[in-house]
């Protein structure tokens, strides 16, 4: 009898514990696109789901504040340039409460009932990958800065495109730039490496570019521990054991915010020491920072952008957000600053309010004085952005230094190997 | 290749994270012995609770282990209430009262986003980093501490139920309801006087968890089913079961990386495919196996 409602207990347990996790796929049948031959007098709609509620709130409200200020600077101009008059944009953003799922069907609503013209994306590669079907399916552009597996990209999609560069793309700016020091003689040849990545498409990203670096520069990397681990981790204590075990000279990982100050904290506890030290996009974060302290300093990060950038364009905008929001920005605000600058300029290029138009036209924009490091996007034929990563270290202090590439405005030599602690 | 370091290191980090999973435990394992309720609002206590521990930090620079202390009394009148309001009413009907602490769960989860928002917060101390060193192994202060605060607490609950009044009629609640009615116990109070200790625990664990980990309103999920699996391993109602469940999956966690081939990232499943072992295997969980073999209940 015991034993029966133990059973019970548990198939009920499971099935509460697993409720309201995000979903996503299945395909929806439709009507065609509304595609207007003709510009209409009066505003032009747009239209954005975000996860404003649940577990990515905060990354999806700096996307919707991203997304507003560069609309009211448009609107403020006078109004977007279509085929020569000009349109003030009404945004319409609605909130998929970080559930994929929703997110789907919240952008088939925004296309089949609000008739919005174009689609500026969610956040998370995860809500992305829901809602990225629906562009294609109603022939609707979308312009998304919040997914950056380049899982995305391989999903045959003509109406999609992404300003964020992939994570294997960051991957590959960490390999060359400690292929660098390696020929600067500042880290050993071959540098051995001891990788770990979140067990998610972000991760297999990261993990796909160190080991390819390693395939393709056998004299230069040899990765000796190729390790996943599961998101939110609760103890890394066995993992680093592992990483400490294989005695390598530098420490890679892909890993999000909880993961990345759960593990360099047991890191640090651990007495672990390496030459060189990177958790993929994390280490200038605040909350990092604010959590990690003095244990932060030296990390290596690939950025898509940061405030360190000192460009004329970069700092405009940091100033201009700080105005605006009383805080500085990260690179999320930037990021869907661009993200919708893109779509209008795409918009503004094509001259028309079809979407196949204004798909074409996106397609082959070079959309120049972007604060992206490297000053331009544009877009692959897959929809994926040639865009740079930028690399940055952190200093005591608080501070942070551009150290890759050494095109960058800025840029100065990180400081390598990492002092031992 | 690991060397004896590495594997002492691994010994100590699952006796230490044992100390961890027994702790938040505990509490889950009283309600459901006294109740026979599945406590699906466990990971909202933890959470609320590492957020109360965070914000009497950044008011009054209060120490999260004292802060943890000093929400106690907070949590037991708040786990009374529950009880008193809402749980009593369907307490008899298993899937409703699960239904009614997950959707507890839930309403916590979003009022947490709405006053402290999604953003991971942590808490830094003088301690975070501190270590000792034992025969060349670091072991953290902060892993140390939850660990003897585990102890200390299974001592507490082992003299409560075993030497007082309060203590006997729980378990009179816990074995027969009708009779301990008949003994002159008045079963409704003692269950409400047990969840509000058994949230009371589960708030401890949380508070104790800010030592370690970052948190946002999402915590505690992944810990809960942990508690579950440790609490069914352990024998459901016995607190030594819970805390041997608890050193069981510790262990198994930490050494799953000596199984050539084996993937970090299938950490979970260990604690699940345990939860399934023990319920075909061993449903009486680790206490009715000692039980067993020496002839005497284990609380």
């Amino acid at each position: 009898m015991r034993k029966l409602s133990a059973v019970a207990l548990v198939a009920a347990f499971v099935v509460a514990a697993c409720g309201g996790g995000a979903g996503g796929g299945g395909t929806a049948t439709g009507a065609a696109a509304t595609t207007a031959a003709a510009i209409p007098a009066g505003p032009i709609k747009i239209g954005a789901v975000l996860p404003l509620t649940g577990s990515f709130s905060a990354s999806g409200t700096y996307f919707k504040q991203g997304y507003e200020l560069a609309t009211k600077e448009i609107n403020d101009a006078g109004g977007l340039d279509v085929g020569g008059s000009k349109h003030q944009i009404t945004l319409s953003i609605l909130d998929d409460g970080s559930n994929g799922t929703k997110s789907r069907s919240l952008v088939e609503q925004l296309v089949t009932q609000d008739k919005v013209t174009a689609l500026l994306g969610g956040y998370d590669t995860g809500l992305v990958e829901a809602q990225q079907a629906v562009p294609d399916q109603y022939k609707i552009p979308m312009v998304e800065g919040g997914g950056a597996a380049s899982a995305i990209f391989t999903r045959g999609n003509k109406y999609l495109f992404g300003t964020l560069a992939t994570i294997d793309d960051l991957g590959k700016s960490t390999m060359e730039f400690l292929k660098y020091w390696i020929d600067q003689g500042k880290l050993p040849k071959p540098l051995t490496v001891a990788l770990v990545w979140e067990n998610t498409d972000h991760g297999k990203d990261y993990q796909g570019a160190v080991n390819l670096a390693a395939k393709n520069s056998p004299d230069y990397f040899k990765v000796v521990l190729d390790q996943g681990f599961e998101l939110n981790g609760s103890d890394f204590t066995s993992l680093l054991t592992q990483v400490k075990a294989a005695n390598a000279a530098a420490f890679l990982s892909d890993a999000h915010l909880p993961d990345y100050i759960t593990m360099h904290r047991q890191y640090t506890q651990l007495g672990l020491s390496h030459k060189f030290v990177s958790y993929g996009a994390r280490g200038p974060d605040q909350k990092g920072r604010d959590a990690l302290a003095a244990a932060a300093d030296y990390l290596v990060a690939g950025l898509w952008w940061t405030p360190a950038q000192p460009d004329a364009g970069s700092q405009a905008f940091t100033a201009k957000w700080k105005a605006a929001y009383n805080v500085t920005p990260d690179w999320f605000q930037a990021l869907s600053y661009e993200t919708a600058r893109v779509l209008y300029a795409g918009m503004t290029k094509a001259g028309s309010l079809d979407g196949t138009k204004i798909r074409d036209a996106l397609a082959s924009l070079d959309f120049s004085g972007s604060i992206v490091p490297g000053g331009h996007i544009s877009f692959d034929p897959t929809g994926k952005p040639k865009t740079q990563i930028v690399m940055t270290q952190n200093l005591p202090g608080n501070k942070v230094a551009l150290v890759w590439p050494k095109t960058v405005s800025g840029y100065s030599d990180a400081i390598m190997p990492f002092p031992s602690k | 290749m690991l060397d004896w370091s590495n594997v002492s290191t691994l010994a100590v980090a699952a006796i230490l994270t044992a100390g961890l999973y027994a702790t938040m435990s505990f509490g889950l394992a009283l309600v459901y012995g006294v109740m026979k309720i599945i406590n699906l609002a466990h990971a909202a206590t933890m959470m609320l609770a590492a957020f109360a521990v965070l914000s009497l930090n950044r008011a009054f620079a209060l120490d999260p282990i004292i802060g943890s202390i000093v929400i106690l009394p907070l949590f037991f009148v708040a786990g009374m209430t529950l009880y008193s309001v809402a749980v009593r009413r369907v307490a008899a009907v298993p899937i409703a009262s699960l239904l009614l602490l997950f959707g507890t769960w839930l309403v916590a989860q979003n009022a947490a986003y709405l006053i402290w928002g999604s953003e991971d917060q942590s808490i830094v101390t003088p301690y975070t980093y501190s270590t000792i060193d034992v025969l060349g192994l670091h072991i953290a202060v902060t892993r140390i501490v939850p660990f003897v605060m585990s102890f200390l607490m299974l001592g507490a609950m082992r003299w409560l139920l075993g030497s007082t009044d309060l203590g006997r009629a729980i378990r009179a609640v816990s074995q027969d309801p009708t009779a301990a009615r008949l003994s002159g116990i008045w079963p409704e109070r003692t269950a409400m006087i047990a969840f509000g200790i058994g949230t009371m625990l589960s708030a401890f664990a949380g508070g104790m968890f800010t030592l370690i980990f970052s948190f946002t309103p999402d915590f505690g999920g992944v810990f809960q089913l942990k508690s579950f699996a440790i609490i069914v391993l352990g024998g459901l109602e016995s607190f030594l079961g819970v805390a041997l469940g608890a050193l069981v999956l510790a262990t198994i966690e930490s050494f799953s990386i000596l199984i050539p081939g084996w993937r970090a990232s299938l950490v979970n499943l260990l604690a699940f495919g345990l939860l399934v072992i023990a319920l075909v295997v061993l449903p009486g969980g680790i206490a009715s196996l000692i039980a067993r073999r020496t002839g005497r209940a284990v609380q």
